[in-house]
């Protein structure tokens, strides 16, 4: 078998679970900020079912509550970020170990290294959107339909999840010197690029609420597009000399 | 049979040039033991040839083919570097699958050529560093290679180990080039055929092992009795010690004193001729 084709096909799958094995208490957290968002997502509607508050358009523009579900999104970005940090971190301890090195002089140029890293972060980022996406569609069909609101939810979560995931990896892979070298007990520089990004939909949906899904979307846009700029220009970020101990 | 060329090869990180020009040619199979003091360029000169690094001036030829510019020429070298590069949370066993289902090879046959069964399920963090380096090791033999980097190979060993390692090495030498760098002279004199002299970055001397001599070898003797009443020696730490031109002069006093009846019960060369070499290299004669 060539270093290539394990590189290509099931290195995603084996570096996702070596970077669980590493560091559970981000996989925890990550699925606990999950649960945080799809509950902030699902509030008002819930209350409305229950016929504890009443959700009625208003003539002067949308009110707080019916907007408050996009409050969700970012949480839920920030779960994705978080379930994937271990992957991260990983790729700080194979590069401090020498890890990184010795797949260097097996053959592989630093784009198979890194790409390795990269699907594995991006496979549990999918999953845990995958299921924050099905556990919101499902409760509102459960409280009664799924709404519009809904619908924005669901469609913006992965938009914005997936490319900030990618852009944090990719960023903290090209300055990984950055990041401290224990593992589990830091605080992820990563993390913390990838909330600034979506700064702007924690509180602008809330202040602007009849502007709040054109500020998620162009946001959601913006992350797109770094995603993919910093995805073309990875490789001469991520310099081979960058993966050495 | 392969050959390893660099040419007018520069490298080295960022901006900063550690390799300055260096040239050589390996053909033969062997053991070519690469010294130099500590900062000389060893390792870049390895992550070099191992494609880990891309020269900023010149080429590395494996076979006559750019080592950069082809992943097959590269996947016909392993490099063990200074770091253990195995994975820590997995167990021994686990870590060698992990690098056999990249690379291939078998992880049962190196676990019995490193005698690590009795580690076998055991955590590789739990270990100690020789116990890890022989894992790190043991991935090297994974997949048999045209050439073998090795950057200490024998450091955090203990003697037995470190003797079985160059065993190992001393075979595989027959009909693949070896690479090892190693601070122990006494060891770079067993093991090597070839020694290649880095220092500053710059190969100052390419030769067979058993050309580097010493301008004087100090010879400590022990015998029977008191040898000084015949020979221009010195009695300390338990030998009597002289100094001679040549070895042939030590085989001369030891026909001397046997033929004045001395018991002679040990006679050993007290000082390693590749020692000089790091002191300075312009009184080796080549």
């Amino acid at each position: 078998m060539s270093t290539r084709t394990i590189f290509s096909s099931d290195s995603g799958v084996v570096f996702a679970k070596r970077g669980i094995s590493l560091s559970k208490s981000y996989v925890i957290l990550g699925v606990a900020l999950s649960l945080v968002g799809i509950i902030l997502s699902n509030l008002f509607h819930a209350l409305n079912s229950l016929n504890l508050i009443n959700l009625t358009p208003s003539t002067s523009g949308p009110a707080i509550e019916s907007v408050f579900p996009l409050v969700g999104v970012p949480i839920m970005v920030l779960s994705a970020l978080a379930f994937t940090t271990p992957v991260l971190l990983l790729y700080v301890y194979d590069k401090n170990n020498g890890v990184l090195e010795y797949f260097l002089s097996l053959g592989m140029d630093q784009s198979d290294v890194y790409r390795g890293y990269l699907k594995a972060a991006l496979l549990l980022a999918s999953a845990l959107v995958v299921f924050e996406v099905a556990v919101n569609l499902g409760i509102s069909l459960a409280l009664g339909g799924i709404t519009f609101i809904t619908l924005e939810v669901s469609a913006l979560t992965p938009v914005m999840a997936i490319p900030d995931v990618a852009f944090a990896m990719i960023i903290m892979m090209a300055f990984s010197s950055l990041q401290k070298q224990r593992v589990g007990s830091n605080q992820p520089l990563g993390i913390a690029i990838g909330v600034l990004i979506v700064l702007p939909t924690y509180v602008l949906p809330l202040a602007l609420p009849t502007y709040a899904i054109f500020i998620d979307f162009l946001v959601a846009g913006v992350i797109v597009v770094l995603s993919v700029v910093s995805f073309l220009l990875a490789s001469r970020l991520i310099s081979r000399e960058k993966l050495l101990p | 049979m392969h050959t390893l060329e660099l040419s007018n090869v520069d490298s080295g990180y960022n901006s900063s040039t550690v390799l300055h020009n260096v040239n050589f040619k390996i053909s033969e199979p062997s053991i070519y033991v690469v010294l130099g003091p500590n900062g000389a360029g060893k390792t870049t000169l390895f992550r070099t040839i191992s494609g880990i690094l891309k020269p900023s001036a010149g080429k590395v030829l494996f076979d006559g083919v750019s080592i950069f510019a082809s992943k097959e020429a590269r996947r016909k070298m392993n490099y063990l570097s200074h770091f253990n590069a195995v994975p820590e949370e997995m167990t021994v066993y686990g870590a060698l699958k992990f690098y056999e289902n990249i690379e291939g090879g078998n992880a049962d046959e190196v676990l019995d050529l490193l005698s690590l069964g009795e580690l076998r399920d055991k955590k590789v963090s739990d270990l100690s560093q020789g116990q890890k380096k022989r894992v790190s090791i043991a991935k090297v033999f994974l997949r048999e290679r045209d050439i073998y980097l090795l950057d200490e190979p024998t450091s955090n060993l203990d003697p037995a180990v470190s003797k079985e390692i160059r065993d190992i090495l001393l075979k595989l030498s027959r009909d693949r080039i070896v690479l090892y760098s190693s601070h122990n002279l006494y060891e770079a004199r067993d093991v090597g055929t070839y020694l290649i002299l880095i220092k500053k970055g710059k190969v100052v001397l390419y030769d067979k092992i058993s050309n580097v001599k010493s301008r004087e070898y100090r010879v400590g003797i022990k015998a029977s009795q008191d040898i000084s009443k015949f020979v221009d020696a010195k009695f300390e730490g338990g030998y009597y010690i002289l100094n001679v031109s040549t070895p042939e002069d030590a085989g001369l006093v030891l026909r001397e004193l046997v033929q004045k009846g001395v018991l002679v019960t040990e006679m050993r060369q007290l000082d390693n001729p590749l020692q000089e070499l790091f002191e300075d290299e312009g009184k080796v004669g080549a």
